[in-house]
């Protein structure tokens, strides 16, 4: 016990000693440029690669999965709205209904595929994420047990299309909108991450350069020379440092909050789409249920309500030609859906259908496939808005981090050589 | 220094313990069968439990006023007239039974023996079997259907109870049913008096399920929107048995060859058409027409057309 308080204080003596005379206090000065140098150069590299690490999972992860969610969520919705027209349409249904329904299926299991892999970033998704996969063969085997009925000419088979309805809209496509929500929820997180201010950064940057300056004072009045070679340089390169990753950061910064703007942009017209879809499922199954669908109709003017809502605030974000379009066919459609309402009020049930399945371009399928493409188009164009403003932000920092590592080495060795040389002369 | 030894013995024992896997479980299987839209298994017996008045007799109806007028010459002011003016009869019918009020999937039209007596309304009204507007309605929708005036006529595998009778006026009796069971060929149930116990399908608002609920031994009983929910209920496992007048049971059988009907009518069941309690003038016009149809053959041509060989009509009662 005592010897070894003894040989502490023998090694506080000896630092101390060392402090008291020019030559200690010029090496104890080395060594703080050496610790604080890569100190800050190894805290502002994690953090520029932290910030780097946010737009990679934006890039790699979040933002593909937030789009196999929303596909997901998208080819649902599609495939019982397009079930439903099938069944309305009476006889066996049209080779293009049955080709949309079974692309859906296929994209909206391709896209679960593609969505699973979040379970481990994601637990709270399990339950949605179980349902999902474990429901869509249930509600696909259900859809064939009403064809074959149907093709038989058993009424049941309109019981197993609402069964396989009432699964969609109960448990599929509520489990499909959890997902969604998550993974748009995902995305804003590594948005917010990748778009902080870089305020760390510029603090020990600029501390370091505080301690650099401290240092040339010192030496100035201690060696009577106005600068220190060394010194300088290792100031220079770390003003680089500072400013490179400063510039980098600022690009990240600049691009993520436009990435925002096209996610929210992006999330406005996904959201407009299933509405577009579960409205036109609603509208279908008014007709179906035939004068019993009171339901489906109040079901439909909510959904429509939410699609004008969305629409409207997606136009005054970016009015493009596509969104515009939209907004353009979204009002005939109302105006179609007004007209088939009023057919089918009157007692004309076969105008009714004729105007919400047939080919008239007046007609609710020509507006509503007008729409859906529109939507389908501006969908494309903001999330490639998107991608290329998150490929810009990472750009802003590719090679920032070896540049601060090195940069970090350079300046500490510079220094230590610039002290180095003014400590020689004490031999 | 042994402290130090045991304290980094310790530490080095903590940092070596196993990592727990981060990795969730497999989810949790399946939530469950899929189900048709509001099924309910009924732990309480439906509210329109039967208790009819001793005076009543529910066959009975209003007597005709004459011969039938020619179609689209009814007499002003009466609620045949209203319906001439607005060029259509407005029908609550169902879409769901087969062989009474079905939806042709190839076609898409409604067809069935209570569609086709619709039809034989609107002509005697209207002079046009197609001068007819369908309303499709569930069993428990009948009623407030007529009492709001959204239909003019029901016709829709309805029987005719002195309960009923209280909130809506019925035709003479087209058609005597009675309730039955059906139940998958395999089972062992031979009739209402063996489903103590087991899951029985009706629909809600019914008579067919207010008579499952009173059934005894007791029956779970299961109730769904539509008749044809209630076979796909069968088909699936979900319910031992369905349990509704015979004509509907026919349609069920003809749809699934792997069902049988077993055990003898339970119930009496006599189907007539529903109109507004207001009405009693169309009740006693639909009333001269059925006595016509029954003479002139049509009803005949009819119940072969869809239910098969047909017995002799029931014979009209009147309470006046």
């Amino acid at each position: 016990m005592l010897v070894e308080a003894q040989r502490n204080r023998g090694a506080l003596r000896r630092v101390t000693g060392l402090a008291r005379s020019t030559p200690g206090r010029l090496s104890l000065l080395a060594l703080l440029l050496i610790v604080v140098g890569l100190l800050v150069g190894a805290v502002t590299a994690a953090s520029v690669q932290r910030r780097s690490g946010a737009l990679e999972a934006l890039a790699d992860r979040s933002e593909p999965l937030a789009f196999a969610a929303q596909e997901v969520y998208r080819a649902m919705a599609d495939a019982d709205a397009t079930a439903s027209s099938a069944f309305l349409s009476g006889g066996v249904e049209s080779a293009a209904l049955r080709s949309r329904y079974e692309a859906d299926v296929a994209k909206a299991a391709a896209a679960l595929s593609a969505a699973t892999t979040e379970i481990t970033r994601s637990p709270e998704l399990t339950e949605a994420l179980s349902t999902l996969s474990g429901q869509l063969p249930v509600y696909t085997g259900l859809i064939e047990t009403a064809r074959v009925h149907n093709r038989q000419g058993n009424p049941v088979g309109a019981a197993y299309l609402r069964e396989a309805s009432t699964l969609m809209r109960t448990h599929l496509l509520p489990a499909a909108r959890e997902l969604y929500g998550v993974e748009t929820g995902n995305v804003v997180r590594d948005l917010e991450d990748a778009g902080s201010l870089p305020w760390l950064e510029s603090l020990l940057g600029a501390a370091t350069l505080a301690v650099l300056v401290f240092a040339q004072r010192y030496l100035t009045r201690r060696t009577n020379r106005v600068l220190n070679p060394g010194l300088v340089v290792a100031t220079a390169l770390t003003a680089i440092s500072l400013l490179w990753v400063l510039a980098g950061s600022l690009v990240a910064v600049y691009n993520a909050s436009e990435s925002k703007n096209e996610a929210t942009l992006v999330d406005l017209l996904a959201r407009a789409r299933i509405a577009t879809l579960t409205a036109r499922g609603d509208e279908t199954l008014t007709l179906v249920a035939r004068g019993s669908g009171a339901t489906y109709e109040a079901e439909y003017a909510e959904a429509d309500e939410v699609l004008d809502d969305l629409l409207g605030r997606a136009r005054a974000m970016n009015p493009t030609p596509p969104v515009v379009a939209a907004v353009e066919h979204h009002a005939r459609w109302q105006d179609a859906h007004r007209r088939v309402r009023q057919a089918d009020e009157v007692g004309d049930y076969t105008a009714a259908v004729a105007l919400a399945l047939g080919q008239d371009p007046r007609g609710s399928a020509a507006a509503f496939d007008a729409l859906d493409s529109d939507l389908v188009e501006a969908i494309g164009a903001a999330r490639a808005e998107l991608t290329d403003a998150i490929g810009r932000a990472r750009a802003g920092l590719r090679g920032v981090v070896p540049a601060v590592v090195v940069l970090a080495l350079l300046a500490a060795s510079t220094s230590t050589f610039g002290l180095w040389q003014r400590l020689k002369e004490y031999r | 220094m042994r402290r130090l030894l045991a304290v980094l013995v310790l530490v080095v024992t903590a940092a070596c313990a196993p990592v727990p896997s981060g990795a969730p479980p497999i989810g949790g299987g399946s939530p469950g069968p899929p189900r048709p839209a509001d099924a309910v298994e009924l732990t309480a017996p439906p509210s329109t439990a039967d208790v009819p008045p001793s005076s009543c007799d529910p066959r009975a109806s209003l007597r005709p006023t004459g011969p039938l007028p020619p179609p689209g010459q009814m007499p002003a002011g009466s609620t045949m007239a209203r319906i001439q003016a607005q060029g259509r009869l407005i029908a609550g019918v169902d879409q769901n039974t087969y062989l009474m009020g079905f939806r042709n999937p190839i076609s898409g039209e409604l067809e069935g023996f209570d569609v086709d007596l619709a039809r034989e309304v609107a002509r005697a009204v209207l002079g046009d079997p197609d001068a007819i507007q369908f309303t499709v309605l569930t069993s428990e929708q009948r009623i407030p259907a007529l009492e709001r005036g959204e239909v003019d006529i029901v016709v829709r595998t309805m029987t005719a109870t002195c309960e009923r009778w209280q909130k809506v006026n019925f035709s003479t009796v087209y058609l005597q049913a009675g309730q039955r069971v059906l139940v998958p060929a395999n089972s062992e149930v031979t009739g209402i008096e063996s489903l103590g116990g087991k899951r029985v399908c009706a629909t809600k608002g019914s008579s067919s399920l207010a008579n499952v609920a009173a059934a005894s031994p007791k029956p779970v009983p299961v109730s769904v929107p539509n008749w044809t929910d209630c076979l796909v209920m069968l088909q699936q496992g979900q319910v031992d048995a369905i349990s509704t007048d015979d004509t509907i049971l026919a349609g069920f059988a003809a749809q699934d060859p792997y069902t049988k009907v077993v055990g003898p009518q339970f119930t009496d069941e006599p189907y007539g058409m529903a109109f507004p309690k207001a009405d009693e003038d169309f009740v006693r016009f639909v009333n001269a027409l059925l006595e016509r149809l029954r003479a002139d053959g049509t009803w005949a041509r009819l119940h072969q057309r869809w239910l098969g060989d047909p017995p002799t009509p029931p014979a009209a009662v009147y309470r006046d």
